[in-house]
């Protein structure tokens, strides 16, 4: 028994005395890196918008959004601090727009992708095809920007984080609206389209008849099962509520929620499959 | 060969004759891990020795007071204390080396050569001893670090001083097209081999044991 106190007494001891030193280090260290950090931040604001002299903090969905301001108090642009879910863990980082919503800089802040791998999303290359892109680029993977081969999960995450930033910053901040996907005017039938999902391709098939969506099958899907079924069945089922494909993704499935979106798309951007058969009409 | 000074021979020991990485393979995983640059490596080096020095002298200091059945937690606590402060300042004031180094960081903790020290010697040495070893061991750690990092720097960037651009230096040009492999953790493990196998061959032609 004795013996048992001492052993306890002895780990708490020892315990304690680390949380105390710890607790030390940390108060004297935490103001350091805060400090470090807030001037890094102010360095780059500086550098994205030579005329910066202040800004004011908006939040959505748990991101940070700054509008900029000039000395003469005139909205120049906006820097959100934005976190994405990478390949291995979050990636934050700032984007950087003005005010048509054109991208003038991104810079990653953290992030824990693959060193030698991954990590190209943190170099000038894969970021520079980004600038100059604004709300009305598509800032697709393949049309407008590229991925990296065998990196393609992180620089992908990357490059539909930034399309919905763009988003975000020009629906809420710069009163710019994105144009509606119309299909009131498709011939009836059936309809097929395929994107590139996580694993392997991701196929649809889009029942359209009398001007609207009527079923969405998923036929072929390679997504990573929890994030698949995150998505699934509630996009699609959004989508025929709505009738359009702007409908919102959850977090935590944005990307595989995004391509089902994009799969309807291009589906009903090519020709039906199969026409249906005309009789009831 | 036989220095009669236990201190010389503590300090020399963790350097050469007990190298934790090219005679015990201590310790292998920031070694693998970190040895893509020499500066990257040489701050691990350099952050571990600062752990091992620090948990050396504390736990031979403290070796009367804990009693053997809870000596390990005791020691992993003490190692863990000193790792989260190199951690918490190294993020405050080297912060591209702390970017560098990354998970390795954390991961000193659980770095055998630490804990081998604590238990191997420093558990049952006087504190000056402890001292000693725990700089022998440590430069022979960092050294080992820097060497295999040199090596791979060389031949996988063919770089020196990288990666920050302003301080690296070109030796072969700018055409020149470097190993990529060595950069990358296999490459580590195929210089590693080749140290290894270089180690033992000036060992023996030098009679060391």
């Amino acid at each position: 028994m004795r013996d048992l106190m001492r052993l306890s007494i002895t780990l708490a001891v020892v315990a304690v005395i680390s949380a105390a030193l710890l607790t030390g280090v940390h108060n004297v260290t935490e103001p350091v890196i805060e400090q470090r950090e807030a001037s890094e931040y102010v360095e780059a604001l500086e550098r994205f918008f030579p005329e910066f002299d202040q800004f004011q903090t908006e939040k959505i969905n748990g991101d940070t959004f700054d509008l900029v301001y000039d000395q003469a108090g005139d909205k120049i642009g906006v820097m959100a601090t934005v976190k994405t879910q990478g390949y291995e863990g979050t990636i934050t980082y700032n984007l950087a727009v003005d005010n048509e919503a054109e991208i003038i800089g991104i810079r990653i802040i953290s992030h824990s992708e693959t060193p030698g791998i991954g990590d190209v999303i943190t170099t000038a290359n894969f970021q520079d095809q980004f600038i100059g892109k604004d709300f009305e680029d598509p800032i697709e993977d393949g049309e407008d920007v590229d991925s990296v081969s065998g990196a393609t999960l992180s620089t992908g995450a990357m490059i539909s984080s930034i399309r919905r930033t763009v988003t975000t910053i020009g629906e809420n901040f710069l009163g710019m609206e994105r144009a509606a996907f119309g299909f009131e005017d498709l011939a009836d039938g059936l309809y097929r389209g395929t994107v590139d999902g996580t694993y392997g391709p991701l196929t649809v098939e889009v029942e359209f008849r009398e001007g609207r969506i009527r079923a969405i099958d998923i036929i072929e899907q390679n997504e990573t099962e929890d994030y698949f079924f995150d998505a699934y069945p509630s996009i699609p089922r959004k989508i025929i509520d709505k009738q359009q494909l702007e409908v919102d993704v959850q977090t935590g499935a944005t990307l595989s929620a995004e391509r089902i979106i994009s799969a309807v798309k291009n589906a009903l951007e090519g020709s039906p499959v199969e026409e249906s058969g005309g009789g009831d009409n | 060969m036989s220095p009669s000074n236990p201190y010389l021979d503590d300090l020399s020991r963790g350097i050469v004759r007990e190298n934790p990485v090219f005679r015990l393979l201590l310790g292998m995983c920031p070694v693998l891990g970190v040895t893509g640059y020499l500066i990257n490596g040489l701050g691990m080096g350099l952050a571990a020795t600062a752990v091992l020095i620090a948990s050396n002298v504390v736990i031979a200091a403290l070796k009367n007071f804990i009693p053997p059945q809870v000596r390990i937690p005791c020691f992993i606590v003490v190692i863990a204390t000193f790792v989260t402060i190199i951690e918490m300042v190294l993020q405050a004031f080297q912060p591209a080396l702390y970017e560098a180094l990354g998970v390795f960081v954390p991961l000193i903790v659980v770095n055998c050569v630490i804990l081998g020290r604590a238990e191997a010697f420093a558990s049952k040495k006087p504190v000056l001893r402890a001292l000693v070893d725990g700089i022998g061991v440590g430069i022979g750690f960092t050294l080992a670090l820097g060497i295999l990092a040199l090596v791979r720097e060389v031949a996988g960037h063919g770089t020196i001083m990288g990666p920050d651009p302003e301080s690296a230096i070109l030796l072969f040009g700018q055409g020149f097209e470097p190993m990529g492999l060595f950069g990358q953790p296999p490459g580590a493990f195929i210089a590693l081999g080749l140290l290894l196998g270089l180690t033992n061959v000036i060992f023996k032609k030098f009679n060391i044991k």
